[in-house]
């Protein structure tokens, strides 16, 4: 671990300020990720500014039916275990609760999940010389290496990395809204638009710039979400990050015929993979598994697989297949 | 069944309120004035020449106090590999001193040693130093190292390359049920929770004290001791507590050398705690194992012939292997012929060590998947195809098993499992839309035994201590030795403090190889017979004593705290009475180290069977295992409680090697890629089954005095074979490399 200095922020804006004139400068919040990079060499910040003390831990309803907003700071067990999310937002609650331990979700903040890196074991390993996210222009050693972790779909050949997070996977699924401030004031991303695909900048995993501060992230108001679901499947019971899973929700009418459907896959990507063809391939058809099992070969059409990770690509198929018959079964 | 006889009482553990309340010190957590602390730096090529070493920034980092490598180390001498473990002088797996010269022999290996004043200071340093290498093109599989493979003819003293009746006449005789697979067992990483790690401090020139995490202490004393050039007791170690070991603590490692030649050369003591990644590289592993396993049975299930043939790796610095089929095929069943090979290959990878059940346990999965392919080749019930080959005689031996109740392991388990409802068609039982399989498989291991002393300190309230250099890896020793010397010295178990881990007490083995209960308890024994005649040498001396001018060899405990004429119990005195009117406050009684000869009439093996249930999704097929019985015939237990948790253990154990646990590495640096908890995976609560254990039969005192052989890793052999076969039971489907990931059932 590198020598840095911590400083701790009273507010929103005396963080931004603070970043902005810091470049070397990272957020820290629960420090369940950047702390562990930072003892394994990967992260090197000069300095640390705590927003622990920020008042961004509220889980609010928004006015005239207009979705649910979540403070930055809500820690992942808290927001897991809120009525409104249990009830509303089933998918998201049992994404969280899918992911890492109690201890770690209970100080995992939002903010700080939404900016989780990779377990690419390349990147998260500086004894490993070829990275192209942790050292551009070094190569990827995951490609022709160990890569049972690794993304089938939207990768490059310099990045075959997967984003790691369960919550993300429920928010890309529910059209969240991130909602951020910088040195120039507020400014929403949607989410599909705030983590980025590998190209040829691996190293840069969103698109939130260095100097902005995530406030809070909006869901909006999905009345179907009710009838949502996480699926995770691993390689062990509990504590283990995705192979696939599936963020589902589905709009059915009476006589089981798909008016909108959501649909988002985890450990399959770069980023949280919103699974659009799938959705597409849903709208108008009838809930049954023939469906199910075309929208996730429509959405897996594309996928390409490597030496240790090309089961994946079937798993997928079925994992969407389960999560979407589970949604469907949902009274 | 004898339980009654068998089952100690079941003591909650003496050092219960010690652990959870933080009071009991593991090595590490000693405090030494002026302690600073070491980082290493790792080599990241798996072989070659370090070319240069440039400390130049790291020097100047705040905080550093020296920085060790081959180019400076205050070097020990080499001390020899040992690798008898009654030798009592230690293990080393790995025979290269730590920065002996600039050579890389696997990547991981430690390059250099970063002392600084806080953990912080020496972390940072270790990352400034820059190490030059001119590579070279390394062996990291086994194909490669064809040309260096050998065939060792034994593992510590016994035969691994076996060989009796005729096998290649069994094989060619068509009217045989015959089978031949290949399996094949990953890289395995012990990781208990506590990494190993030691704390050197030189108190003098030729003055040194470890605070070591290790399964032997002794054996550290000598090594270390050897190394440089010292009198044996100039070196102390002390370990009262381990965190898990699992056989990754019974070998001295690298750090234990590194962390002395980093105290001598900073000038203060050095504490070197091995990091969770280096545990992957340098304290030794499970080493990987391809297994061709050939059966051949009569149409009523007689086996005929056995064959068992292992490829294995190890490192170039060392020579430790896996004896699979010498371990297994080599006294399971009983059949005419036998043939096992053993080739290990040499490659540059980290030495390889002992892991629980070495040999037993990645051999047991081969063997009892074969026996139950072989039972469904003759359409016969598994249970009843081993009961059919049945072993009264050890198979190579030839001489009797001593208290061998396997048969009743197999029909208590299946009783209580429930066995008899199977279906043995393969998918053909159902919980809902999951499949559901039943499978099992045989235990077995060793029974061995050791040399020990031990000390006791009498006092006369009535209390008394005793000591002796073994070991409590958080199995529950303490209990165990506090149990059996509270029976044998005849004091209340309240009265009793018992005292291990350290070099200054009497000699302790290896607590390796299940034999510390075997081991120590017969040194407890013999230390109660001294201590009887001790005090019946005063009582006949004694005019106010009953037993005045008796002869001493008629006089015995009679009860406990009591010793009295064998002939006529209502002359007697109490242990407390003889040495009150003496006025002696205490006696202290020390057995001698004797070399136990081993009884060659009998074959001593603890033995088991296991029957599994796993619960699978056909549709996203990853294996839970959802209940499991284990019954364990292993002579007396002494204590239930701690007993019945090695046995959980290591049942839960041998559920990861089924379903989970894989050292992968990097095809191209040969680096581990898995190295973390995070990614090793073992078996998490949600991952565990209640496990019903059960013990059968009865004290095994042609054994041991105490009627006891060990149970610390008879837990895990066979475990990976039940749930394994229990896999092929719910799908169909029959993987034979494990672990079984839920990509191999897609």
């Amino acid at each position: 671990m590198n020598p840095f200095a911590y400083t701790r922020a009273a507010s929103a804006d005396d963080a931004v300020n603070g970043i902005a004139a810091k470049p070397r400068a990272k957020f820290l919040g629960g420090g369940t990720n950047l702390v562990d990079l930072m003892k394994m060499g990967v992260e090197a910040p000069e300095t640390l500014i705590d927003i622990n003390r920020l008042p961004l831990a509220q889980i609010e309803q928004l006015p005239n039916g207009g979705g649910v907003r979540i403070g930055a700071m809500v820690r992942n067990s808290d927001l897991a275990e809120h009525a409104l999310i249990k009830s509303s937002y089933p998918v998201l609650s049992e994404a969280l609760l899918s992911g890492a331990s109690p201890q770690l979700r209970n100080m995992a903040t939002v903010g700080g999940n939404l900016l989780q890196r990779t377990r690419c074991y390349y990147f998260y390993d500086p004894a490993f010389p070829a990275c192209n996210k942790r050292n551009p222009g070094s190569g990827c050693g995951a490609i022709n290496g160990y890569n049972r972790i690794h993304a089938i779909l939207g990768q490059s050949d310099q990045c075959i990395a997967t984003n790691p997070s369960d919550m993300c996977v429920a928010l890309a699924a529910l059209d969240a809204v991130v909602r951020v401030r910088g040195p120039k004031g507020e400014r929403e991303i949607p989410f599909a638009d705030f983590h980025r695909l590998p190209g040829d900048t691996a190293n840069i995993d969103t698109n939130l710039a260095p100097d902005e501060l995530i406030t809070a992230v909006d869901l909006p108001a999905i009345p179907f979400a009710a009838r949502s679901h996480y699926l995770k499947v691993r390689d062990r019971a509990s504590y283990a990050f995705a192979l696939v899973s599936v963020a589902a929700a589905l709009d059915l009418d009476s006589s089981q015929q798909i008016k909108a459907a959501r649909v988002a896959l985890g450990g399959v990507a770069h980023k949280p993979w919103r699974a659009r063809k799938a959705e597409e391939e849903l709208t108008g058809k009838t809930a049954d598994e023939l469906t199910f099992r075309a929208a996730a070969e429509a959405e897996l059409a594309a996928a390409r697989g490597y030496k240790h990770n090309i089961f994946k690509i079937e798993l997928a198929k079925r994992a969407i297949t389960q999560a979407l018959s589970t949604v469907a079964a949902v009274s | 069944m004898a339980e009654g006889n068998i089952l100690g009482p079941a003591r909650n553990r003496v050092d219960g309120k010690a652990k959870v309340t933080g009071a009991a010190k593991y090595s590490v957590e000693f405090e030494v004035p002026k302690c600073a602390y070491a980082w290493p730096v790792d080599s990241n090529i798996a072989k070659g020449k370090i070319t240069g070493i440039d400390t130049s920034a790291a020097q100047k980092s705040p905080g550093v106090l020296a920085i060790v490598s081959h180019l400076n180390a205050p070097k020990p001498k080499e001390p020899g590999a040992k690798e008898s473990r009654d030798s009592g002088h230690g293990i080393r797996n790995e025979e290269r001193v730590p920065f002996a010269d600039n050579e890389v022999h696997y990547a991981g290996q430690y390059v250099a040693l970063v002392v600084a004043q806080t953990i912080e200071q020496a972390r940072h340093a270790a990352r400034l130093v820059r190490v030059s290498y001119a590579p070279e093109q390394p062996l990291l599989e086994m194909e490669e190292a064809e040309h260096r493979a050998r065939k060792p003819s034994k593992n510590h003293d016994e035969n691994v390359q076996l060989k009796t009746g005729n096998v290649d006449a069994a094989f060619a005789d068509s009217s045989l049920t015959r089978i031949e697979q290949t399996y094949s067992t990953p890289t395995e990483t012990h990781n208990p929770i506590e990494m190993s790690g030691t704390i050197a401090a030189w108190e003098a020139d030729d003055k040194l004290t470890l605070w070591d995490s290790t399964q032997f202490v002794k054996g550290v004393q000598s090594i270390v001791s050897r190394a440089w050039n010292l009198p044996t007791e100039n070196v102390r170690v002390i370990c009262p507590f381990v965190g898990g070991a699992f056989g990754c603590k019974g070998a001295v490692w690298p750090h234990v050398l590194a962390a002395a030649m980093a105290a001598k050369a900073a000038g203060v003591p050095v504490k070197f705690h091995v990091r969770r990644q280096d545990m992957f590289t340098s304290i030794g592993h499970r080493t990987p194992t391809q297994q061709k396993v050939s059966l051949a049975a009569t149409p009523d299930g007689k086996l005929k012939a056995m064959r068992h043939v292992t490829n294995t790796l190890t490192s170039t610095v060392g020579q430790f292997t896996e004896s699979a089929g010498a371990r297994s095929t080599g006294v399971m069943y009983a059949s005419p012929s036998i043939w096992v090979e053993e080739t290990v290959f040499p490659v540059n990878m980290s030495t390889p060590t002992f892991m629980r059940a070495p040999g037993e346990c990645p051999g047991s999965y081969a063997l009892e998947c074969a026996m139950d392919e072989l039972a469904y080749a003759l359409k016969m019930d598994p249970v009843e195809l081993r009961i059919i080959n049945h072993a009264d005689n050890h198979p190579v031996k030839n001489v009797p098993f001593s208290a061998k109740h396997l048969k009743e392991c197999y029909q208590v388990g299946a009783e209580k499992f429930g066995w008899s409802k199977r279906n043995p068609k393969p998918a053909s039982m159902r919980d809902g839309e999951l499949l559901v399989g039943w499978g099992m498989a045989t235990k077995t291991y060793p029974a061995h035994i050791q040399g020990a002393a031990a000390r006791v300190t009498l006092k006369a309230d009535g209390s008394a201590t005793v000591q002796c250099a073994t070991h409590d890896l958080g199995t529950g020793a303490y209990t165990a030795f506090t149990q059996i010397s509270s029976e044998q010295l005849g004091l209340p178990f309240e009265k009793i403090r018992f005292e291990l881990g350290k070099s200054d007490y009497p000699f302790g083995p290896v607590a390796g190889g299940s034999n510390s209960t075997a081991t120590v308890g017969k040194a407890l024994h013999e230390l109660a017979e001294a201590l009887h005649q001790t005090l019946a040498q005063l009582a006949i001396k004694d005019p106010k004593s009953p037993l005045q001018n008796q002869n001493p060899q008629d006089i015995s405990m009679v009860a406990p705290g009591r010793l009295g004429l064998k002939t006529d119990s209502s002359k007697s005195d109490t242990f407390i009475d003889i040495l009150r009117r003496v006025r002696r406050d205490s006696i202290i009684v020390e057995t001698p180290l004797k070399t136990e000869q081993a009884n060659k009439n009998w074959a001593f093996q603890s033995w088991g069977a296991d029957f599994v249930e796993v619960k699978i999704n056909p549709v996203l097929p990853r294996v839970q295992v959802t209940r499991a019985v284990s019954v364990i015939n292993c002579g007396r237990v002494v204590t239930f409680k701690p007993a019945r948790n090695q046995i959980i253990g290591g049942v839960n154990m041998g559920i990861g090697m089924a379903l989970m646990e894989a050292t992968e590495y990097d095809p191209q640096t040969g680096l581990p890629a898995i190295r973390n908890l995070a990614d090793y995976h073992v078996v998490t609560n949600a991952d565990a089954p209640v496990i019903d254990v059960a013990f059968v039969g009865e004290p095994d005192f042609t054994f041991n005095p105490i009627g006891c052989r060990g149970i610390g890793e008879i837990g895990i052999v066979g475990a990976a074979a039940a749930v394994a076969n229990a896999v092929y039971h719910a799908t169909g489907k029959r993987v034979r490399d494990l672990p079984i990931t839920l990509d191999k059932l897609i």
